[in-house]
């Protein structure tokens, strides 16, 4: 559904975007990670069309935005971090020149206004003025109107910027409900708690380069070179433990105390399990044993200080 | 109409600024506006009324009896004639400034609420905004105006004008705001957020440039002066016959033309190349922005050259007016295309990006690539710039004679011009390479240093030798070729070593600016 071929953008003697390919499914939701100035802004901004590429191609819907890009824009809903809408409207007034201008049928206009408003839960401010409503409700009647036309695709810089905790949910669940429509959606973010149990994919931009995507598990593993295993078990076998992990070449990084204990190990879940059965065998009285999964921000923390690069 | 009517960017200018609330109290400050304007013309009239009265009264001849009479006669035709010039004439400044000044902060003030890019995300075309943004971001002063028309079209009915006077100056008065507004919205487009104060005070120089020319019907291209509104007024609201106006006349390929019609071609044509400019670049980035396609650029030259011999009035063999010989015009058109050529540079100086693709890509991509260096268009327009000379002067042969030694000096003084301008040209795009912040105006600030500077050289050599100064300014600036006094090609000798000069400079140029093309880029560093 997106698809961004070796983008490249300069300024000056600057290279913001360097040769970025990415393809993104219908269905997805694609999380852009990286540092502030890591080109996810830019990245996005070609995307949207509002950038010229120095170099390579943005696809959305299968349509060149920069080729055809009044086409290309029925399938786009674009949100940027910082934006204002217009205060002299009012609300149902906002996302009537909104529909038009993506020239909805005229027919159709009216109700999927109110359809919009519901979705976005602004019922009761739909004939107030835009300058009178709240920064989270710009920011729902903002996604109302990049959802207006329907589009297959949205383009959402850094949406939750300037956002209180409760707001922050509502945007959360709204995108959720996005996905459920069956909507894919590229959204940057530099708070990746945010991005976590809602993206189905990420990417991790630093200088202008995609350094690691593809899904959650895929990027996960792919930057765990040693899984983090945690065991605890019952009495006192804390010299048989260190014993037998002593011994397998793929451990590493022991670490035991009274009872339990962890340590990082390079192979298959196989041989994990090998473990696991050495250790019974040696009664130990292994009470819990398994990998402890890295968070993004784990995974991205260690990307972003060349660790696993 | 009605697609204008529903144009969805006019429509959201329409409900924000003529909310019930806002267009009642506009209408109602027409209307008064118009009733104490009607009683004070009638106030005037009275008092010369009462004045003449006194004055027939105490002297009691013939003569004050008869002025008396005729005022008396026409009262309300003089009331109702007054009424009207003081209405239209506030309409028209109302109009023009305010169409100006809306529209020359329309994008730059999107920019600044950053409101622009959910619009340039839109399915609208940049045409379909720039409609809606032209009528939209005036649209208070154009419901004012509105308002006030039938009291316009009352008066001037009343104050015995005809219908088709009525509806000229209506005309000419939409003409003329929609050629400001154009203009606005032009200045709008280029001006980032920052430098919106920088855009009001260009507009305030647009505006008095408009109005200032009207000088220009006294001039050897007395049609210029339809352009400014001033004249569309002193025209159409009536002029002393004895006035300069009246003893001048908008000339079209030597024949006189109303004010009127020749106003609207000139709005009509100059808007239209705005209006092209705007199409290209209203939906792009600030940093795409660039107002000409190379071919545009050449044509848009070529009209201007076009331009001149088409409002060209030839002067009279006693040597009245700008332009009594061939060899007048030639000179004028060979320095107007100095100004022409480096307007068509500034507008086609290729942004850095794209010029580094231009540079990777060179085995690839031609010289004449739209993405290249500008200087082959600037040759081309110089010459079809010179074709078009040899057709307007051949063609105006019958009133300024033309001899073959014009055309061959022509010829030369052009390439001169052409090699002075190509350089100016290619050193703002090398400074476009450069990290200058705003580089092409402070290019053109080091430019106008460089000539300062040579003109000083210049003084200071001439207080040696004239020769000498000759010499200086020959090989530092081109303003040796506009000397009257040379026939021909024959120039002397320092001219030809201040064109090999500047060639070489061209080159030393060339070499700068390929330099800066191959250096390698800089990944940003992470925050």
């Amino acid at each position: 559904m997106i698809e961004l071929i070796h983008l490249r953008k300069e300024y000056d003697a600057l290279l913001a975007v360097d040769d970025v390919c990415l393809t993104v499914p219908q269905g997805e939701i694609f999380g852009l990670i990286g540092p502030n100035g890591a080109g996810k802004t830019t990245t996005i901004r070609m995307a949207a069309g509002l950038l010229a590429p120095t170099m390579g191609r943005a696809m959305v819907a299968g349509v060149d935005v920069a080729q055809e890009p009044e086409r290309a824009q029925q399938y786009i809903g674009y949100l940027a971090d910082f934006f204002a809408l217009y205060e002299d409207l009012k609300v149902w007034e906002y996302l009537d020149y909104f529909a038009h201008a993506y020239k909805l049928p005229e027919s159709e206009i009216s109700s999927r206004i109110n359809e919009v408003i519901t979705h976005v839960n602004l019922e009761i401010k739909r004939d107030e003025m835009i300058r009178g409503l709240s920064r989270g409700m710009k920011q729902r009647l903002g996604i109302a109107r990049a959802i207006i036309h329907r589009p297959k695709v949205m383009l959402l810089d850094e949406p939750a910027s300037g956002l209180d905790p409760k707001a922050r949910l509502e945007l959360r669940n709204l995108l959720r409900s996005l996905r459920d429509q069956g909507a894919t959606i590229l959204i940057s973010s530099h708070i990746l708690t945010e991005l976590e149990g809602f993206c189905t994919s990420i990417g991790i931009m630093e200088r202008g380069r995609l350094v690691r995507s593809g899904s959650i598990e895929q990027v996960t593993a792919a930057a765990t070179t040693a899984r983090l295993v945690r065991l605890t078990w019952a009495g006192d076998s804390a010299a048989i433990v260190q014993q037998k992990l002593k011994n397998d070449s793929r451990i590493s990084e022991v670490n035991l105390a009274t009872g339990n204990g962890a340590f990082r190990f390079s192979g298959t879940e196989e041989d994990l399990a090998a473990v696991l059965a050495g250790l019974v065998a040696g009664n130990v009285r292994v009470t819990s044993f398994g990998e402890v999964k890295q968070t993004v921000e784990e995974v991205y923390m260690r990307l972003s200080t060349h660790e696993v690069m | 109409m009605a697609g204008i009517w529903s144009n969805p960017e006019f429509v959201r200018q329409r409900r924000a600024e003529l909310r019930p609330g806002r267009a009642m109290t506009a209408a109602a400050v027409v209307v008064l506006m118009c009733i104490l304007l009607g009683l004070a013309c009638w106030s005037s009239q009275q008092n010369q009324l009462l004045n003449l009265q006194r004055a027939a009264a105490q002297y009691g001849t013939q003569a004050w009896t008869q002025r008396l009479d005729v005022l008396q006669q026409n009262f309300a035709r003089n009331t109702w004639l007054l009424f009207f010039r003081w209405l239209v004439g506030l309409q028209g400044v109302a109009l023009t400034f305010w169409a100006l000044f809306s529209c020359a902060q329309s994008v730059s003030g999107e920019r600044d609420r950053k409101t622009w890019d959910f619009q340039r995300t839109t399915r609208l075309t940049a045409a379909e905004i720039l409609t809606g943004k032209l009528l939209g971001e005036p649209v208070l002063v154009y419901f004012a105006v509105l308002c006030a028309a039938p009291a316009t079209v009352i008066s001037g009915l009343a104050a015995g004008l005809s219908i088709g006077t009525v509806f000229s100056i209506l005309i000419f008065l939409a003409v003329v705001s929609l050629f400001l507004g154009l203009g606005g919205m032009w200045l709008s487009t280029l001006l980032e957020s920052r430098s919106r104060g920088v855009g009001l005070i260009a507009a305030l120089a647009l505006y008095g440039f408009t109005l200032g020319l009207f000088g220009m019907h006294a001039s050897g291209l007395p049609g210029l002066a339809a352009m400014s509104p001033l004249t569309g007024f002193v025209d159409l609201l009536g002029h002393s016959p004895n006035s300069s106006l009246a003893r001048s006349s908008a000339v079209l390929f030597g024949h006189n033309v109303p004010w009127l019609l020749m106003n609207i071609l000139l709005c009509g044509s100059f808007g239209a190349w705005l209006w092209l400019m705007l199409v290209r670049n209203l939906k792009r980035d600030y940093p795409e922005i660039r107002p000409l396609s190379r071919w545009q650029a050449v044509g848009w030259a070529a009209f201007l050259n076009f331009l001149i011999y088409a409002l060209l009035k030839p002067g009279t063999e006693a040597h009245e007016g700008w332009f009594f010989d061939a060899k007048i015009v030639a000179l004028f058109v060979v320095a107007m295309n100095g100004l022409f050529l480096f307007l068509m540079g500034l507008a086609t100086l290729t942004p850095q990006e794209r010029l580094k693709v231009w540079r990777r890509t060179t085995g690839k991509s031609t010289l004449f690539a739209d993405d290249g260096l500008p200087w082959p268009w600037l040759s081309i327009s110089a010459v079809v710039a010179y074709a078009l000379m040899v057709w307007g002067l051949t063609a105006w042969n019958h009133t300024l004679p033309l001899e073959s030694s014009t055309l061959q000096g022509a010829a030369i003084r052009l390439l001169i011009v052409l090699v002075f301008v190509t350089r100016d040209v290619l050193f703002l795009q090398w400074c476009m390479l450069t990290r200058l912040r705003q580089p092409v105006v402070k290019g053109v600030l080091f430019l106008a240093l460089y000539y300062a500077a040579a003109a000083v050289v210049t003084g200071l050599v001439a207080v040696s030798s004239e020769h000498a100064a000759r010499f200086t300014l020959a090989l530092l600036t081109p303003v040796q070729v506009f000397d009257p006094e040379i026939k021909g090609i024959a120039f002397p000798g320092f001219t030809y070593a201040g064109l090999l000069l500047q060639i070489g400079v061209i080159g030393v140029v060339l070499m700068a600016i390929n330099s800066r093309l191959v250096r390698p880029m800089r990944s940003r560093a992470a925050a």
